[in-house]
C-alpha cells in the first residue's frame, strides 16, 4: 500500500474517533486525593523583604530618599492632594480588574 | 489557554503551591491524558480513569522537577507513559499473555467504549510501542520529536514505529472496507 494513502487513511480514521471527554466529576475527584505541600509562601516574602531592604540601603547610602523628601517639600499642596486622591482610585481599578475580568475597567 | 497560562499556573504552584493551579491544569489536560490512557487500555474507562489519576499526582509532586525545557504536555505524557508501562509490567499482561483475552476481561463498557470498538481493534493489530507512537502523532498530534522525548527513545526509532503502525493499520483499515 502507498504510503502516503495509509496516512491520509489513518489521519481521518483517527480524526472520526477523536473526541474531546468531559470532565464529569474527574478533576474534583483528583483534587480531593492531591496531598496538602508545605505553604511557599514564605519565599515571596523572604524575597521581597531582600528586595526592600537593598533598596533601602541603596536609597539611603546614594542620598536618593533625602532627594525625594525635599521634592516632596517643593510640590506645590494641591499637586500633591490631588496625587495622593488618587492612589485609592487607580488601587480599586487595578483591584477589580485583576480580580473579575468582567468590570472591563482597564 | 495557551503555553504561557500553563507556565504561570506551574509558577503559582512551585511558589505558592497554589491547588487552584493546579486545579486548571488538571481542567485543561484531563481529556486528552484520559484519552491516551483509554486508547491505550483499549477502552477500559475506570482503568484508564485510575492511571490518569496516578500520572497527575505524580506530576503535582513532582512539578519542581519540571525544567521548561520541553512543553508541560509533553513532560505529562511522559509522566503517562511512564505509568502506563509501569502499570503494564505490574499486571503482567505483556508480550508473553495473551492481550486480546486480557482485553476483552478488562474492557469496560462504558459510554466511550461501546462506540470504538473499531478504534480498539484497529489498535490491536499494533505492537505496544507501535500503538502509542500511533496514537501520540495521529491522535494526540505530537510532533516526532516530542513523541521521542516522551517515549525516551531516539527520534529514528519513533519515525520506525509510526511508519510499521501506518501500514499495517493501512493494510487492517483497507481489509476493512474502510474509505472506500
Amino acid at each position: 500500500m502507498e504510503t502516503k494513502n495509509a496516512d491520509k487513511m489513518v489521519k481521518s480514521f483517527f480524526a472520526e474517533y477523536k473526541q474531546e471527554i468531559p470532565d464529569n466529576g474527574f478533576t474534583q475527584r483528583l483534587m480531593k486525593k492531591v496531598p496538602e505541600q508545605a505553604d511557599h509562601g514564605w519565599i515571596v516574602w523572604i524575597f521581597a523583604a531582600i528586595g526592600i531592604s537593598v533598596s533601602l540601603y541603596v536609597g539611603v547610602n546614594a542620598g536618593l530618599i533625602r532627594q525625594v523628601v525635599l521634592l516632596f517639600d517643593r510640590i506645590p499642596l494641591y499637586y500633591m492632594l490631588a496625587g495622593i486622591f488618587c492612589f485609592p482610585i487607580i488601587g480599586t481599578m487595578i483591584y477589580y480588574a485583576a480580580q473579575n475580568k468582567k468590570y472591563q475597567i482597564i | 489557554m495557551s503555553n504561557t497560562d500553563d507556565i504561570r499556573w506551574i509558577t503559582q504552584l512551585i511558589l505558592l503551591g497554589d491547588k487552584n493551579a493546579f486545579d486548571k491544569l488538571v481542567r485543561k489536560y484531563q481529556s486528552p491524558i484520559r484519552r491516551f490512557f483509554l486508547n491505550l487500555t483499549v477502552g477500559d474507562s475506570q482503568l484508564s480513569d485510575d492511571l490518569a489519576q496516578e500520572t497527575f499526582i505524580k506530576a503535582y509532586l513532582n512539578i519542581s522537577s519540571f525544567k521548561g525545557i520541553s512543553g508541560f504536555s509533553t513532560w505529562l505524557y511522559r509522566i503517562a507513559y511512564n505509568v502506563y508501562y509501569d502499570s503494564v509490567r505490574a499486571r503482567k499482561y505483556y508480550a508473553d499473555i495473551d492481550e486480546h483475552v486480557i482485553d476483552n476481561q478488562h474492557q469496560t463498557q462504558n459510554e466511550f467504549s461501546a462506540e470504538k470498538l473499531d478504534i480498539y481493534k484497529a489498535l490491536n493489530q499494533l505492537r505496544k510501542e507501535e500503538q502509542t507512537a500511533v496514537l501520540l502523532f495521529y491522535m494526540e498530534d505530537k510532533t516526532h520529536k516530542e513523541i521521542a522525548k516522551i517515549m525516551n527513545c531516539p527520534l529514528g526509532t519513533v519515525k520506525t514505529y509510526i511508519l510499521k503502525g501506518k501500514e499495517r493499520l493501512g493494510v487492517y483499515l483497507t481489509k476493512q472496507g474502510y474509505g472506500n
